[in-house]
C-alpha cells in the first residue's frame, strides 16, 4: 500500500503547476474519447505496453472520468423524469434492413465455414497465431462480434451455425422435451462461466486441436439440445453465445426484422422490463468476469496470490487462484449490485423494499449491460489491433504455405504503435473513453428503469442512490486497471 | 561405473566427430559447403523437422514474435541453400503459451505427434526448466535460445543445449573490466529484488571486485515498485557508477526519475538493453539515457563498421538499420537476443552434416556432434561474432557489445572478448548417458 500512496503522490506532484489547462485537455480528450467509442472501424488500444502508460497522469484521468460520470448523474437528477425516458424512445424505420429470407442461406453458409474452421484445428497449422479457429473464435467472435452485435443490431440471428441446419432438418417436428421454466437461463449463467474458465485458467485455450475439440463439442451439444428442447428455448435460454450476443445486441441503436426502428443505444434492452433473475444474473457475469480479466493480470492481484508480478510463472502455476478468483468475483459483484439496488429501494420505498427488491435487482440489470460492453472494449482492445493482423495473414494463408490469397499475407505483424507513447497515450484515452462512455450510458439506463419501477421524482431518485454510488467507484475501478502495471 | 566401455567408445567417437565438426563448421562459415544442389543427394527427401517452441502467447509473446520471424528468415536461407543433408527443414510451430508445464505438453507433441528430429527456440528461463526435464525422457535434442545460466549450471540434462547464445553469468563477468577501467571503481547496483536480479549481484560484484573495483551499494528493489525516488538517496555520494537492470513495466519510470533526481550532474550510468528491448531509445521520457551505456547481445543500430553479415541478417529478417521493422519504423525489434535463434538453427544445420542425421535414430550422435563444436568464427551463419561452444557445460560463449548512447543512436564504445566472459565448467554433460 506504501508503493501505491507513493505512485499517487508522485502523480499528484508532476500534475500540479498545470492544473488548468490539463483539466481543459483531460476534457477535451475525453470528448475525442467517448466519440471515438461510438464510431465503428476505429482502432483500438494494445494495453500491454504499459511503461508508457505509468508515465501518463492517468490519476487526473481517472479523476476526471468518474467526475464525468458523477455529473451524468447530477444532471439525470436535475432534468424533468420523462426527458430521460423521452431520449430512449426510438423512430421507426421504413426500409427493412435485412430480408428474414436470407437468414436459413446465411447460417448454413456458416455452419459450413464453422465445419471448415474445425477442420483447420485439427488439420491446419499449429501455431494458434496462423490457424484460422482460434483467431474466428477469440478475436473475431469473442471480441470483435460483440461489438459488432452492440452496433448494428443482432447479426446473430443470422449468422449462427445452427439455426439454418435446424430449419432445413428439424424444425417441423415438435421437440420431444421441454426446458422447465424454472431452470430459467441458469445454464447460459454457468456455461458463460465455464467459457470465461476455459478463456482464463484453462492453460492452452489458443492450441488449434484442443479448441477445435471443444468447439465441434459444443455445436454438436447445441445441435442436438435445439433438436431436443426446441431452437427457440435453446438458444434463448442455454446457448451461451446467443445469450450473450443477444444481450449486446439489445444496446443497439438498430432494430431489423418486421418493425426496424433506430434509437439511443440501449433502448430495445428498456423496451420492456427484464423479468428473468436468471439473465440479470447473466448481465452481471459478463461484467464480474470482464472486470476479473483484467485484474488478474495487476501487479496487485499478483502480489494477492504470492507472485511476482515480473516473474509470472504461467498459467499452470495459477490455474486455482484464476478460478476462485473469478467465481469469487463474480460473487462479490452480484452481492455489491443486489447491496447497491437494496440500499436504493430502502430509500425510495421503506416498508416495501424487500417485496420489491427481486423485481428491482432483475430490472436494474439492463443497466449493467453498457459497462460489460465498455469493459470488453476496454479490455480487448488490446489484443484485437495485434490480433486482427495476426487474422489477416492467416486469411491469405490459411495453411501456411505461403500463399497471399485476397491480396492478403504480405508484411509483418507489427506492434509499433504500443512501444510508442503518442499512440499509447491515444488508445489509453481510447479506452478509457470506452470505460466512461459505457457508465454515462447505464446512468442514463437504470433512470430509464428507476422511472418504471417506482411513482414520483423523489423515489426515482432516491431508488438510484446506491447505484449511483456503485456507478462511480466501478468507474474509478475500471480506470485504475487500466491504469494498473500488469505482470500478465 | 558399469557403462566404462560404453563411455569409452562414445568419447572415441566424440573425438572423431570433433574435426569433422570443426570442419563442417568452418567449410559451412566460409559458405562452401551447401547450395552445391539444392536438395540433391539425400537418402531421404522428408523434411527434417525442427520443432519450434514458441511463446505466442503469454508473457514472452513480444519477444516470441520476433524469435519466430528471425526463425523462419533463417529457415528460408538454409532451405535456399539446399536444406540440411540434402532435405529441406520444415518448421513445426507450438504455442508454449510462455508456460513449464505447457512446454513440457509441446515437446511431447513434437516427439510423438509431429515426428520432429529436433526442438528449438525457447526463451523464458522458467519454460526451459520445465521442459528440460521432459526433453530427456523423450530423447529429443532441445536447443534453447535462453540466455539463462541453467544450462551451465548443471542443472539440465545431455539433451539440453544453448549453442547460439551466451548465458546471463558470461555477460555479466564480461562487463567488468570495461566498467572498472573506463566507467569508475565505485559501483551501486540497483536491481529487482528477485532471482534475477540476485544474479546479476553476485555475478557483477565478483567480476568487478575481481577487476579491482567495488560494488559500495546494492540497492534490491520490490519487484511491485512502481515508482523509485525514494531509493534514490541510498545511493552513495561517491558512487562513480550505477549499474541498473531493471525490468517490467516501471522501467520507463524508473530512467524518468532517475534523471529527474541527478539532474545534469550525475555518475557514468551502465544499464542491460533487456530492460529497454523492443522500447526506441530516443522514445520521449528517455533523453536522460542520452551519455550513459548499455550491454547488447547484439548491437541494435547498425555500426558505422557493420559487417557484411550484420547488414545480411538484418534483410533476411527485414530489420532496418534502427533496428525496426522494415514495414514498420516503430516496430523495434528484440535485436539483442532474436540473434540466437538464427545461429542456433545453423548450428543444428551444421551438427546435422556433420552427424550425417537422418533421423531420430540418429539424434545421439547429433548431440555428440554439437558437443564437438568449439570456435565457430563470425560469419554469415553467425552474424552476431565468433562463438565458442563448450562441448561439455553445453553454452556457448561469445563477443558481448557496449554500446553509448549517442545522440539518440546506441554506439558500440567496447567489444568485450569470449576470454572475458569464460569462467570454470560447473558440470560436463558428456559424462551422462543417452
Amino acid at each position: 500500500m506504501g508503493g501505491c500512496n507513493r505512485h499517487v503522490d508522485r502523480k499528484r506532484e508532476m500534475a500540479s503547476g498545470s492544473s488548468r489547462i490539463r483539466w481543459g485537455s483531460v476534457i477535451w480528450s475525453f470528448a475525442i474519447a467517448v466519440v471515438a467509442v461510438m464510431l465503428p472501424g476505429l482502432a483500438w488500444a494494445h494495453a500491454a505496453e504499459q511503461g508508457f502508460v505509468l508515465l501518463m497522469p492517468t490519476d487526473i484521468y481517472i479523476a476526471a472520468g468518474a467526475a464525468t460520470v458523477a455529473a451524468s448523474i447530477v444532471l439525470v437528477g436535475l432534468v424533468p423524469v420523462q426527458a430521460v425516458v423521452r431520449v430512449f424512445r426510438p423512430l421507426p424505420l421504413r426500409a427493412v434492413l435485412c430480408p428474414e429470407r436470407a437468414a436459413t442461406g446465411v447460417s448454413l453458409l456458416s455452419t459450413l465455414v464453422f465445419l471448415a474452421l474445425v477442420w483447420l484445428g485439427f488439420k491446419g497449422p499449429n501455431d494458434p497465431l496462423a490457424n484460422l479457429l482460434p483467431l474466428t473464435i477469440w478475436t473475431l467472435l469473442w471480441v470483435m462480434f460483440v461489438v459488432l452485435q452492440a452496433v448494428f443490431g443482432d447479426l446473430w440471428r443470422w449468422l449462427n451455425p445452427w439455426t439454418g441446419l435446424y430449419r432445413v432438418v428439424a424444425a417441423s417436428r415438435r421437440p420431444p422435451f421441454q426446458l422447465p421454466q424454472a431452470v430459467g437461463s441458469w445454464f447460459a449463467v454457468a456455461l458463460l462461466i465455464l467459457l470465461n474458465l476455459f478463456a482464463l485458467a484453462d492453460l492452452a485455450p489458443d492450441d488449434p486441436e484442443r479448441l477445435a475439440v471443444v468447439a465441434l463439442a459444443y455445436w454438436v451439444i447445441t445441435f442436438l439440445g435445439m433438436v431436443l428442447f426446441g431452437a427457440q428455448d435453446w438458444l434463448a435460454r442455454v446457448e451461451v453465445f446467443s445469450v450473450f450476443f443477444r444481450l449486446m445486441a439489445r444496446l443497439s441503436p438498430l432494430r431489423f426484422g418486421p418493425r426496424p426502428a433506430i434509437g439511443w443505444p440501449g433502448w430495445q434492452a428498456l423496451e420492456r422490463p427484464e423479468t428473468d433473475p436468471s439473465r440479470a444474473v447473466f448481465c452481471l457475469v459478463l461484467l464480474g468476469s470482464g472486470s476479473f480479466d483484467g485484474l488478474h493480470e495487476t501487479f496487485w492481484w499478483l502480489a494477492q496470490i504470492g507472485i511476482n508480478p515480473l516473474e509470472f510463472p504461467g498459467r499452470s502455476a495459477v490455474v486455482w487462484p484464476s478460478t476462485l478468483g473469478l467465481l469469487a468475483g463474480n460473487i462479490v459483484l452480484v452481492a455489491i449490485f443486489a447491496l447497491a439496488v437494496a440500499a436504493g429501494m430502502a430509500l425510495a420505498c421503506g416498508q416495501e423494499r424487500r417485496a420489491r427488491l427481486g423485481p428491482a435487482f432483475t430490472a436494474f440489470s439492463v443497466s449493467i449491460l453498457p459497462i460489460a460492453l465498455g469493459y470488453h472494449v476496454a479490455h480487448y482492445l488490446p489484443s484485437f489491433l495485434v490480433q486482427i493482423q495476426y487474422v489477416g495473414v492467416a486469411l491469405g494463408d490459411p495453411f501456411e504455405r505461403g500463399w497471399h490469397l485476397f491480396g492478403l499475407g504480405h508484411g509483418h505483424v507489427t506492434t509499433g504503435f504500443l512501444n510508442n507513447a503518442a499512440t499509447v497515450r491515444v488508445l489509453w484515452l481510447t479506452q478509457a473513453g470506452a470505460v466512461v462512455a459505457s457508465h454515462v450510458v447505464s446512468v442514463l439506463m437504470a433512470h430509464h428503469v428507476a422511472v418504471h419501477l417506482v411513482q414520483g421524482r423523489s423515489a426515482v431518485l432516491r431508488c438510484q442512490a446506491g447505484l449511483a454510488i456503485l456507478m462511480i467507484v466501478y468507474t474509478i475501478f475500471g480506470l485504475w486497471l487500466l491504469a494498473s502495471p500488469r505482470g500478465v | 561405473m558399469t557403462n566404462i566401455g560404453k563411455k569409452t567408445s562414445l568419447l572415441t567417437r566424440r573425438r572423431a566427430l570433433q574435426g569433422l565438426g570443426a570442419g563442417v563448421g568452418a567449410m559451412a562459415a566460409t559458405g562452401v559447403l551447401p547450395g552445391l544442389s539444392r536438395f540433391a543427394h539425400a537418402q531421404s527427401s522428408a523434411p527434417i523437422k525442427i520443432g519450434f517452441q514458441m511463446h505466442a502467447t503469454g508473457i514472452g509473446a513480444a519477444y516470441g514474435r520476433w524469435y519466430d520471424r528471425t526463425t523462419k528468415a533463417a529457415v528460408e536461407r538454409i532451405n535456399g541453400m539446399g536444406g540440411i543433408n540434402g532435405r529441406p527443414v520444415e518448421i513445426v510451430t507450438e504455442d508454449d503459451g510462455t508456460d513449464p508445464k505447457r512446454g513440457a505438453e509441446v515437446l511431447e507433441k513434437f516427439a510423438n505427434q509431429h515426428g520432429c528430429d529436433v526442438a528449438f527456440g525457447t526463451l523464458f528461463s522458467h519454460v526451459v526448466i520445465g521442459s528440460a526435464p521432459r526433453a530427456g525422457e523423450l530423447k529429443l535434442p532441445y536447443f534453447v535460445v535462453s540466455e539463462g545460466h541453467h544450462v551451465a549450471s548443471g542443472m539440465l540434462n545431455r539433451y539440453t543445449l544453448q549453442p547460439g547464445i551466451t548465458d546471463v553469468k558470461s555477460q555479466v563477468q564480461s562487463m567488468a573490466p570495461f566498467v572498472a577501467a573506463n566507467l569508475g571503481k565505485k559501483v551501486t547496483m540497483i536491481y529487482p529484488d528477485f532471482a534475477f536480479g540476485h544474479d546479476h549481484r553476485d555475478f557483477f560484484t565478483e567480476a568487478v571486485t575481481a577487476q579491482g573495483g567495488e560494488v559500495v551499494a546494492q540497492i534490491a528493489i520490490p519487484p511491485t515498485e512502481t515508482s523509485f525516488t525514494r531509493y534514490f538517496p541510498n545511493i552513495p555520494r561517491d558512487t562513480e557508477v550505477i549499474y541498473h537492470v531493471m525490468v517490467g513495466p516501471a522501467v520507463l519510470t524508473f530512467v524518468k526519475e532517475l534523471g529527474e533526481f541527478f539532474g545534469p550532474s550525475r555518475p557514468e550510468i551502465f544499464g542491460f538493453i533487456d530492460s529497454l528491448e523492443a522500447v526506441a531509445i530516443n522514445s520521449p521520457g528517455l533523453e536522460f539515457l542520452e551519455g550513459t551505456y548499455f550491454w547488447e547481445g547484439n548491437p541494435r543500430h547498425a555500426q558505422a563498421d557493420q559487417t557484411s553479415h550484420d547488414k545480411m541478417y538484418r534483410a533476411a529478417v527485414g530489420v532496418d538499420d534502427m533496428g525496426a521493422s522494415v514495414t514498420d519504423s516503430k516496430d523495434v525489434s528484440t535485436y539483442a537476443h532474436m540473434f540466437g535463434c538464427w545461429e542456433t538453427l545453423n548450428i543444428i544445420k551444421a551438427g546435422m552434416e556433420a552427424s550425417g542425421y537422418q533421423g531420430p535414430a540418429d539424434r545421439s550422435t547429433l548431440i555428440e556432434a554439437v558437443e564437438a563444436m568449439s570456435d565457430m568464427p563470425m560469419s554469415d551463419d553467425h552474424p552476431q561474432g565468433p562463438k565458442r561452444f563448450n562441448g561439455k557445460t553445453h553454452q556457448t560463449f561469445g563477443v558481448q557489445y557496449i554500446s553509448k548512447v549517442t545522440d539518440g543512436k546506441l554506439v558500440v564504445v567496447h567489444t568485450a572478448s569470449i576470454d572475458d566472459g569464460l569462467y570454470e565448467d560447473e558440470v560436463d554433460y558428456t559424462t551422462q548417458s543417452f
